[in-house]
């Protein structure tokens, strides 16, 4: 491995990106065989093979897959959204959290499930306008003659408590009724179709392809505010188109699946680890990486206990965290610095 | 190329930064601007470089204002260090440097030999072409200051800014980006403007200085028109000789003993 790095300890791109897509791949497999029916894929081919519907072939078909491509697109989704704000804030700490997407959506589908269930079948909706309102909110209340991102942070961390003590007020006054508002806030694939996977993948796909259109201005944005202006880069509007591209991301996936932590905050740590700071490299290995790691989660949340579920979200976070602190300790040396 | 800044105000808040100031800058020379802290220095260079919104008064750049330059138009025109600028520590030389391209660079438009052609000559003119392959962070700081002028320098700008190009550095880092800076100011004609603390390499290696106090002008002219003993006392309340000495020919500025 030594050739494949330069003189910063940073991997070559190219091998990164095709380690990435092997694991992706094992993963895949990994993730169809495995489960409270376990197959292995010799046995997959030949029964989905088969005319007509078999036991096989319908729970491979029409659960695992949908939730492995799920888990794929919401992985690269989120770490996307992450990677972006934390050029849009100058701050390792911003995700899609910080913008107040989380709290909308949750403060949204709160109010839908406990106080009008008879709405719930438009939740997704519901969340996405709740996330985006929350996010707008925030920058309305940060805007002075411009977006400063000390300014977004703060006035995040304001209508985040405000939103967050609505939402705990709304959960006790119900709390005969959490148990739907607790799947949305621990972000789960359990139980998601084809029909997920369809409108996931137009909002995912629009939004990763806008992504690379962003790379420029994220680039510019990390070299300091008079810097970029002076190369001729428009520091608010780039803010203003980073953060609507980043909610964006965030909230298509929050709507559908409910609230996943972590991923968006701890990808583009380890993407940067691996191969620097340029979001030329940065995103797609992002992507790439947050599809791995979501998939990865999500396979063991279903099968580590067998006949239980374990949501995405909490093995994300209590695998993510001890994983990323050893990254950074052994390879990110200078990181941080 | 002329830059003519007519009776410019700012402020910060209530706080009057820059009075009413006129300022006139041409290509072709070096132009440093002093005074003590708080005086205004960068803050009018901020203004004429629209880093920072004026309250009052215009700036124009060859009789056009330049309110009314499109962002990247100007960062053709205009080149700007400033004092505050970072980069992730992996940043490669070259692709810092590459930053210097921006603005000729839109979605789908890219010139890439070009680009690769203007930002080698950028690395070589400033010294730092055998370093394109590091990591900012490996350069030492006299170096890195190099590569951030040679990204200005890719800009291909008529005249340069630089806000306090110095500090930080150690002297001989110091007397390097001042010998680079006259270097680029002879060979390719560009203009200079340069925020600066240290007199004495102001009077050595300015065309013109502006001497700035309490956000208005105080002096413009020849270094050794303007720095005297009498401005010395006025502005900065320092007592001082200016000193001849035979072969060289700028003078030096000889504080009184502590």
């Amino acid at each position: 491995m030594k050739s494949a790095k330069n003189v910063y300890g940073v991997l070559k791109v190219g091998t990164v990106a095709i380690a990435l897509l092997i694991i992706l791949v094992i993963l895949c497999l990994v993730s169809i065989s495995v489960g409270s029916a376990g197959y292995s894929i010799p046995e997959i081919l030949q029964q989905i093979t088969k005319e007509g519907n078999n036991p096989v072939k319908v729970i491979v078909l029409n659960l695992r897959l949908p939730r492995i491509l799920l888990a794929i697109m919401i992985g690269a989704c989120l770490s996307t959204s992450g990677a972006l704000l934390q050029s849009v804030m100058k701050n390792p700490l911003a995700d899609p959290g910080t913008i107040g997407v989380s709290a909308g959506a949750a403060t949204a589908a709160s109010t839908i499930i406990l106080l009008f269930p008879t709405m719930t079948g438009s939740l997704p909706l519901f969340a996405f306008g709740g996330a985006a309102l929350a996010c707008f909110l925030i920058y309305s209340m940060a805007w002075k003659q411009g977006v400063d991102p000390t300014r977004i942070i703060l006035s995040g961390v304001a209508i985040n408590s405000v939103l967050g003590a609505y939402t705990s007020l709304l959960q006790m006054l119900n709390s005969d009724s959490l148990q739907g508002v607790l799947a949305f806030m621990n972000g789960s694939l359990s139980g998601k179709s084809w029909y997920e996977v369809r409108i996931l993948a137009v909002y995912s796909i629009i939004g990763l392809v806008l992504s690379f259109g962003c790379i420029k201005s994220a680039n510019a944005l990390q070299l300091g505010d008079e810097m970029a202006k002076s190369l001729g880069i428009k520091v608010n509007l780039s803010r203003i188109i980073l953060s609507a591209e980043a909610a964006y991301l965030a909230a298509s996936t929050v709507a559908m699946v409910g609230m996943i932590g972590f991923v968006g905050l701890v990808v583009p740590h380890i993407a940067r680890i691996l191969v620097g700071s340029n979001y030329k490299v940065m995103i797609p290995v992002s992507i790439l990486l947050g599809a791995d790691i979501l998939l990865f989660a999500d396979t063991i949340g279903r099968s580590i206990v067998p006949g239980m579920e374990i949501p995405v979200g909490i093995v994300m976070a209590v695998c993510g965290g001890p994983f990323f602190l050893y990254m950074l300790r052994k390879k990110g040396a200078h990181y941080g610095n | 190329m002329e830059i003519n800044g007519k009776n410019v105000q700012v402020l910060y808040g209530d706080y009057i930064a820059v009075k009413d100031m006129s300022i006139h800058l041409k290509k072709g020379e070096i132009t440093t601007i002093i005074g003590p802290n708080g005086s205004g220095k960068s803050t009018i260079l901020k203004a004429i470089t629209r880093l920072l919104k004026y309250r009052k008064g215009t700036v124009l750049i060859d009789q056009k204002d330049i309110l009314s330059f499109g962002s990247k138009e100007l960062a053709k025109q205009i080149g700007v260090l400033p004092q505050s600028h970072t980069a992730p520590p992996d940043f490669k030389v070259k692709d810092l440097v590459g930053y210097g391209r921006i603005p000729y660079q839109s979605f789908g438009k890219k010139n890439k030999e070009e680009d690769e052609r203007i930002i080698n000559w950028a690395m070589k003119t400033t010294g730092v072409y055998d370093l394109r392959e590091k990591s900012i962070t490996q350069c030492s700081g006299g170096e890195a200051q190099r590569v951030w002028i040679a990204t200005v320098l890719a800009q291909q700008p008529e005249m340069m800014f630089l806000d306090e190009p110095t500090t930080y550095l150690d002297i001989s880092h110091q007397l390097d980006t001042m010998k680079l800076v006259k270097k680029l100011n002879k060979e390719s004609g560009i203009g200079v403007v340069m925020v600066l603390h240290d007199l004495g390499q102001a009077l050595e290696v300015s065309d013109r200085i502006i001497v700035m106090k309490h956000g208005e002008k105080y002096a413009e002219g020849t270094p050794e028109e303007v720095v005297t003993r009498k401005m010395m006392k006025d502005v900065y309340n320092v007592d001082c000789d200016i000193v001849w000495i035979e072969g060289r020919k700028k003078p030096l500025i000889v504080y009184r003993e502590i």
